[in-house]
């Protein structure tokens, strides 16, 4: 059997090359991450928050629905008393300790939707590698937003949202 | 729970034909098929009074014809007594409808502030709700509004918006516990319950409420924001803060102990807890536990191991013989018990062993078969004399029995105690004699069963009762009559004496425990021999030196003894083992401190004042090092080579079972022979 030079090796080069060319006038899908990030879901289920009122006092009551709904069962709350010289949350009751166990949680949302007080949200932040199994477990001053709408704010940092 | 009435009569309920005893409540009846009728006043052991309206049931009658003819609107089930020829619907559009209404209205002033409230998650005003109630509320006005959380007793919180006026609370304090503190004040929504002038709650029962109270209106104020009910891992447990044992549930959160709840014991407490074992529980979660064994080095007290601890007491105890004692403390398990006065007895060659703390003790043939009448027989006793003590205060479930003999079964009670006692308000007489004048009433009431006149004449002289008096109390005793004395009649110079006056008044006479496990050391033998020395002998021994080493297992001699006897004894002698669980006062003179674990914090039998033979499996683990008692004893028994080990309370336990007559062929939960 005879190789044809222009049937078997130029007329496919070309072709493969014409992709090629025709594709360089299309739009671009991968983004430079980490200097360009990718704008997320509405949806997007990732890092937790513990919201506050505007006011300033947490929304979270301690109230432990959030645990109780938790499929990994990854939320510990410790609950106490709120004093009028000691106020942290509306009522009579608020979270002393808060923790969630980040390696065991699976994101699915359950306590948000369970919480009576819309205090803790899942947002958008990703990026929660890191180094050692204890710096998983969020505690209550992690995941507290340190102003009210923090939780919401558009992530710290330089870069640019790409549709 | 009433005798059982013979005469049956027969009902439909949801077309199914049934026979129940004529009057049973309705409520009662549907529970014979497996049916649930909600309900929120309704409780079994009180007087039903139809307040919430949430067991209505439709009611009809089979007519001649063989027609149902319904009545016309719906009826409570809790005050509805069977009666023949009776068809119940509990099943119908109707009913359905009618709850549905029952709850939204008491729903309309309820804040449903389920999120912080400790009763959400185990709620039946939630349950019933969820299970029966409308999904949405028509109410839009402003709810009823009150002081939340206001601090009723120590113990007890009020939250008045979350109350549904059952009057379950109310009728617990007039009918169950007597104290009758808590009452309605005001009509209407602004029924509230409370106490007269919002006077502090002191009722000695006060907990129950909280846990019979349908709604979160009356809360635990010590486990107040602990846990919810789904953070709680719970396991049954007895109560070992008195002699009376009763059936409890030990709710814990991570090892760690958060309320105490009354589990049910026909035998025992029924349902009820009284307080101090409710809430007396919180020295599990005290900061001055024992965690790791200490000996003595110099003037202080370093940390060691086991072995070193084990070693430097067995080398002290070598002398052995009339040379060493031990004090026994109450809540030591039968295990631990039993394997210290082996260790003693075999071993040491001692016989100086005690759990005794009154001041005067009975010999040990009048000492036998203290407890005659078991607790629930009590209330069956057409007449109780109390002797001696105040029952709420000595064995406070052993006098929720003797109120429900007087109140539900009509027995005449005399009380006959040198102070006032919470039983006065219900005996039918009361002899309040002078202190220390036991022995003088007893032999009164004696002489006035055999109509001696002059005896009467001397005794009343004596006790400073009047004669009148005394043959009144005496005309209500006879054979049937349990007497009611306990442990504490013996710190009475002339106890004893009254002790054996009482056993000619005929009767069952008992003397209940007032420790934990009393009554299991007395079955035990944990108790000197014919030449061993008794508590105030061993501490005596201790400062004049014929004592060399003592043995304080679970026993803090500062707790019962004179403060000046005790110091001087632990001062005096040379080697001091202390065995407890917290760190205490006797502790700073001891050679070598061994951390023992609570009760629940292992397994171990107990026995209580009417001599039952009851198991506790280990609830939580102990803290650091601490070991169950029963280990701490099969270590050194081990060590002393006297034992094929032991792998377990279990196998010592049976041991025991053997080995000690009165545990002969007895059952866990059966009374010992
Ligand atoms: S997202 Fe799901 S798994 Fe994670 S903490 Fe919330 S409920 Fe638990
Ligand atoms: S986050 Fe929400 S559900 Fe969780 S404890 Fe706080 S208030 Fe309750
Ligand atoms: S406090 Fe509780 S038990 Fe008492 S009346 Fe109100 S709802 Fe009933
Ligand atoms: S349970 Fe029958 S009226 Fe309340």
């Amino acid at each position: 059997m005879s190789v044809s030079l222009f049937k078997d090796v130029v007329k496919p080069i070309a072709t493969g090359f014409g992709i090629t060319l025709k594709r360089l006038s299309h739009k671009k899908e991968t983004v430079f991450y980490p200097e360009q990030r990718r704008e997320q879901y509405p949806r997007t289920r990732w890092r937790h928050f513990l919201t506050r009122y505007e006011s300033g006092l947490e929304r979270c009551i301690g109230c432990s629905l959030c645990a109780g709904a938790c499929p990994a069962r990854c939320i510990n709350v410790v609950a106490a008393e709120n004093t009028d010289e000691k106020r942290f949350s509306p009522g009579e009751r608020y979270a002393e300790r808060y923790e969630i166990n980040m390696i065991r949680c699976i994101f699915c949302g359950y306590c948000q939707d369970a919480c009576p007080t819309g205090a803790v949200v899942l947002r958008k932040n990703f990026e929660l590698a890191d180094y050692k199994r204890e710096s998983f477990i969020y505690t209550k001053e992690m995941l507290l937003e340190s102003f009210p709408g923090e939780a919401d704010a558009p992530w710290v940092g330089e870069y640019e949202e790409v549709k | 729970m009433a005798a059982v009435a013979s005469e049956t009569v027969n009902l439909v309920i949801n077309d199914v034909e049934i026979a129940v005893p004529k009057g049973e409540l309705i409520v009662e009846s549907v529970k014979r098929l497996g049916l649930e009728i909600p309900i929120f006043c309704y409780h079994p052991r009180m007087k039903p009074v139809g307040m919430c309206r949430m067991c209505l049931v439709e009611v009809g009658f089979k007519q001649p014809d063989g027609s149902v003819r319904k009545m016309p609107k719906p009826q409570a089930a809790c005050t509805l007594p069977a009666q023949d020829n009776m068809v119940i619907f509990t099943d119908t559009e109707m009913v359905h409808r009618d709850r549905k209404g029952v709850l939204e209205f008491l729903l309309i002033n309820h804040p449903l502030d389920c999120p912080i409230c400790d009763r959400g998650g185990e709620c039946p005003l939630q349950n019933n709700t969820l299970f029966y109630g409308p999904s949405t509320s028509r109410f839009i006005e402003v709810k009823r509004h009150a002081h939340k959380a206001f601090p009723l007793s120590k113990y007890v919180t009020l939250d008045l918006e979350r109350c549904i006026q059952c009057g379950r609370c109310v009728r617990f304090t007039e009918e169950i516990s007597g104290d009758s503190e808590l009452a309605f004040r005001f009509r209407g929504a602004s029924m509230q319950p409370s106490t007269f002038e919002l006077r502090d709650f002191t009722s000695k029962f006060s907990g129950n409420v909280i846990e019979i109270c349908p709604v979160g209106a009356l809360t635990n104020r010590e486990y107040r924001f602990r846990a919810r009910p789904w953070d709680l891992e719970t396991k049954p447990s007895i109560c070992l803060e008195c002699s009376n044992g009763c059936a409890t549930w030990f709710d814990y959160r991570v090892n760690r102990l958060v309320r105490v709840n009354g589990r049910t014991n026909e035998a025992i407490n029924e349902e009820w807890t009284c307080d101090r074992g409710k809430f007396g529980h919180e020295h599990y979660n005290a900061d001055n536990r024992l965690t790791v064994p200490l000996i003595r080095r110099g003037d202080r007290l370093e940390e060691c191991d086991w072995p070193t601890a084990y070693a430097a007491i067995l080398s002290a105890f070598g002398v052995g013989g009339d040379k060493v004692a031990m004090l026994a403390g109450s809540s030591l398990s039968n295990e631990g018990a039993y394997l210290l006065n082996r260790l003693f007895h075999r071993k040491f060659g001692s016989a100086n062993v005690d759990y005794r703390r009154t001041a005067h003790t009975l010999p040990p043939d009048e000492a036998a078969g203290n407890a005659p009448t078991a607790i629930a027989d009590l209330e069956l006793k057409p007449s109780i004399l109390v002797f001696g003590n105040s029952p709420a205060d000595d064995i406070p479930i052993i006098f929720l029995r003797i109120r429900k003999a007087w109140f539900k079964h009509g027995a005449r009670v005399v009380v006959a105690h040198h102070g006032e006692t919470e039983a006065d308000s219900f005996a039918d007489v009361v002899l309040r004699y002078a202190p220390g004048t036991d022995a003088d009433l007893a032999k009164g009431l004696v002489a006035a069963r055999a109509n001696d006149a002059a005896g009467v004449a001397q005794a009343a002289a004596a006790c400073g009762v009047d004669e009148s008096r005394i043959r009144e109390a005496a005309a209500l005793l006879g054979e049937n009559t349990a007497i009611v004395t306990t442990d504490s009649l013996l710190n009475s110079a002339s106890g004893a004496d009254a002790f054996r006056a009482l056993r000619q008044l005929g009767g069952e006479l008992n003397r209940y425990a007032l420790g934990a496990n009393d009554q299991g050391f007395a079955d035990l033998g944990l108790v000197p021999g014919p030449d061993g020395r008794g508590t105030a002998a061993i501490l005596a021994g201790c400062a004049d030196g014929s004592i060399e080493s003592l043995w304080l297992a679970g026993a803090d001699p500062f707790a019962f003894g004179d403060r000046a006897t005790v110091e001087k004894a632990l001062e005096q002698v040379g080697f001091v083992v202390y065995q407890g669980t917290h760190k205490s006062e006797a502790m700073g003179f001891a050679s070598v401190v061994l951390p023992m674990a609570e009760p629940a914090e292992g397994d171990g039998t107990y026995v209580n004042a009417e001599r039952r033979l009851q198991e506790l499996r280990a609830v939580l683990s102990p803290p650091g090092e601490a070991k169950a008692a029963w280990r701490i004893g099969a270590e050194l028994a081990l060590r002393v080579g006297m034992a094929k080990p032991y792998f377990g309370a279990k196998d010592v336990a049976a041991e025991i079972f053997t080995q000690v007559p009165a545990f002969r062929g007895v059952a866990f939960g059966d009374r010992l022979n």
